[in-house]
């Protein structure tokens, strides 16, 4: 699952991440991150067996954790299916379709962004 | 043999047989060109990409008391008013009066936003003449208000054109996009078969007076476009690069904010995406034979926009079949490439287009006079001040280090020659690294004590044929201020700083930190 973590200053310090890791085995991977002395957020992807445990885990230890189905949103009145953003995706999640139509794949995406910032039209946008 | 008159009654009677260029492709190799040159009256073509060269004339009405407008802004965008008292003419790559709007709102944006039908502020400033008293208006306008807005695109539906590749190690942004460093991409923006000028590609049937599909509208070709050329080599009887252009006319005011869309390309500026079509009559088998040319056989080069001169290296020639599957191989690598034309919107253009002429909405023109298909070229634009090159500057003897170093010699090095920069080198004088009396001073505060640590080995660098206006560039994007110059063995020759260019050039780069160099 992908999903946005939110936490307080207070844990800013704590290694809840690393202990969760640890304890549930899973594969932990952290997609964009803005962490500052006061909070910060995350967007990881969280996979594992005990993928439910481990979000139970860092939730009682007062980590916010949204889970998200999209990553990034083309907005459909914006794009103009010009494809400039094709090429840009180092992970190939942005893809022409048989009809032309040019389509992200929010199971791909890792948020890197790169897509955002390149769209003539400004059609992409991050979801937080 | 038909006639453009003969087509034109068939679509009076609703029998005209339409295709887009798309389908005759597929048409002639199942039923071969007489055939198809029998049974096809029209084949209609479409394009929808970024085109620069666009505008619009708007004349705004008189205002009581009345004014004679020098200067016109438009949400913020400065409009062309060296005309009579009403009259403007918008381009689309005017970038905001705002800078810190910039480069995202131009005009381009206040096009289209015309065209959706919004409300558009309107700034203007006059000198105040007997006839026009007034000096200043602040008002808004919309597409109904005014009297006329007409596009009028001096170039745009180019005939073919480069496709692009970055060799550098740093990411470009250019009008072909955003251009990753390594190969890292390849953009293209013609829209292959579809296009409307490779369909016709001797002008037999297009010309001055042609009716086509403008943004919705229907407009009208003006002529060849600025920068149109013929000469230039072909195969399949298609220009293997730019070519040919077109001068394109339209009412706004008819228009159809499907088919014309505001854009900036990222770091580069405003453009128009423009949705053009022209339909093609028929009229004997050599023109059957054009418009079924596919995407295999048209024929473009990949260009290396890591070299910013006028004359950019081509790495490879490819095709439209080859660049529309996502992927092509540039080195042994496969590299992903993206259309920056839309060929999904270019088929609406086309399938519109066809539409509309076969509901008896649009006929046919004669063209009152073809475009040129020979004698015409590109001439370059001479400066008259030559542009100077990297080994035209006086060179002083160049001062290195090796990566061996103590810290401690190469601070008295910067001292004693009062410099900011050294280049670092093997023992055969190839360039390393570099080293700034910044990155000294840090070396010191954190406790290092050799130069491998501390200098910069990603170099940017000069090479010697280069303008020095492309290393000012170079200086100022990096935020720099300095670089080794190297011969073609990255040997190094000598230093180009900030201050040496500001000499040279008269023009102010920006140097890191604000400090003085050399
Ligand atoms: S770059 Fe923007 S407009 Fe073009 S296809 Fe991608 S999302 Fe759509
Ligand atoms: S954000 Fe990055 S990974 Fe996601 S679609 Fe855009 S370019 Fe690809």
């Amino acid at each position: 699952m992908k999903a946005w973590l939110r936490f307080l200053p207070s844990i800013v310090n704590k290694a809840i991440m690393s202990d969760a890791i640890k304890l549930f085995d899973i594969d932990f991977n952290i997609l964009r991150a803005h962490i500052t002395p006061r909070g910060g957020k995350m967007l990881v992807e969280i996979s594992g067996p005990q993928e439910t445990e481990c979000v139970n885990y860092i939730e009682e230890r007062g980590i916010q954790v949204t889970p998200i189905m999209k990553v990034v949103k083309k907005e459909a009145e914006k794009c103009i299916d010009c494809g400039a953003c094709v090429s840009l995706c180092p992970v190939r999640a942005i893809c022409v379709q048989d009809d032309w139509g040019i389509d992200i794949d929010n199971q791909i995406c890792i948020a890197c962004g790169f897509c955002i910032n390149s769209c003539p039209t400004k059609a992409i946008i991050l979801i937080e | 043999m038909k006639t453009v008159k003969e087509i034109n009654q068939k679509i009076e009677n609703g029998e005209a047989v339409v295709v887009t260029a798309a389908e005759m492709t597929r048409i002639v190799a199942e039923e071969g060109t007489k055939k198809a040159a029998e049974e096809i009256d029209v084949v209609t073509t479409g394009t929808f990409g970024a085109m620069c060269s666009s505008g619009a004339f708007l004349n705004f009405g008189h205002s009581d008391p009345p004014i004679k407008m020098t200067k016109t802004y438009l949400n913020g965008v400065e409009a062309y008013s060296g005309l009579a008292a009403v009259d403007s003419y918008l381009g689309a790559t005017q970038i905001n009066q705002n800078p810190e709007i910039g480069l995202d709102y131009g005009g381009a944006h206040v096009i289209e936003e015309l065209i959706r039908g919004n409300e558009v502020e309107l700034v203007a400033e006059a000198y105040g003449t007997d006839c026009y008293p007034l000096k200043n208006i602040e008002t808004s306008i919309s597409l109904e208000k005014i009297n006329q807005a007409t596009m009028v695109n001096p170039r745009n539906c180019y005939q073919n054109y480069a496709v692009a590749v970055n060799s550098t190690e740093e990411t470009l942004y250019t009008y072909m996009g955003t251009l990753l460093p390594n190969f890292g991409n390849v953009t293209y923006s013609s829209a292959g078969e579809l296009s409307p000028l490779i369909n016709d590609p001797y002008f037999q049937t297009i010309g001055m007076g042609t009716r086509i599909f403008l943004c919705g509208a229907q407009g009208y070709i003006m002529g060849e476009g600025t920068q149109h050329s013929t000469d230039g080599e072909r195969r399949n009887g298609v220009p293997t690069g730019s070519a040919g252009t077109l001068m394109l006319k339209g009412d706004m005011k008819q228009m159809d904010p499907d088919f014309v869309r505001g854009a900036t390309m990222p770091k580069y500026g405003p453009t128009l995406y423009v949705g053009a079509g022209i339909p093609i009559p028929v009229l004997n088998e050599d023109i059957a034979a054009r418009t079924a040319i596919s995407d295999e056989n048209i024929t473009c080069k990949i260009i290396d926009y890591g070299v910013s001169r006028r004359s950019r290296p081509v790495i490879r020639e490819t095709n439209y079949a080859e660049l529309k599957t996502g992927k092509i191989e540039i080195n042994g690598m496969e590299i992903p490439t993206s259309p920056l034309s839309s060929y999904k919107r270019a088929k609406m253009v086309a399938e519109e287009l066809k539409s509309w002429i076969e509901k008896g909405d649009f006929f046919l023109s004669e063209p009152l006079i073809n475009l040129p298909n020979r004698g015409h070229v590109v001439n370059p634009l001479e400066i008259t001040r030559p542009s100077r090159l990297v080994k035209d500057i006086e060179s002083k003897t160049v001062i290195i280090t090796h990566p061996d170093d103590q810290i401690k010699d190469v601070a008295r090095k910067l001292v004693d020659n009062n410099i900011n920069h050294l280049p670092v080198v093997d023992n055969n004088g190839i360039l390393e690294g570099i080293v700034t009396s910044w990155d000294i001073a840090d070396a010191v505060a954190k406790g290092k004590t050799k130069l491998a640590e501390v200098m910069t080995r990603k170099v940017v660098i000069a090479r010697e044929d280069e303008p020095v206006d492309v290393i000012a560039r170079r200086i100022d994007k990096n935020n720099i201020s300095g670089l080794p110059i190297v011969d073609k063995d990255n040997k190094v020759k000598g230093i180009i700083t900030a201050e040496d260019i500001s000499r040279l050039i008269g023009e102010n780069v920006e140097n890191e930190n604000g400090e003085e160099s050399l």
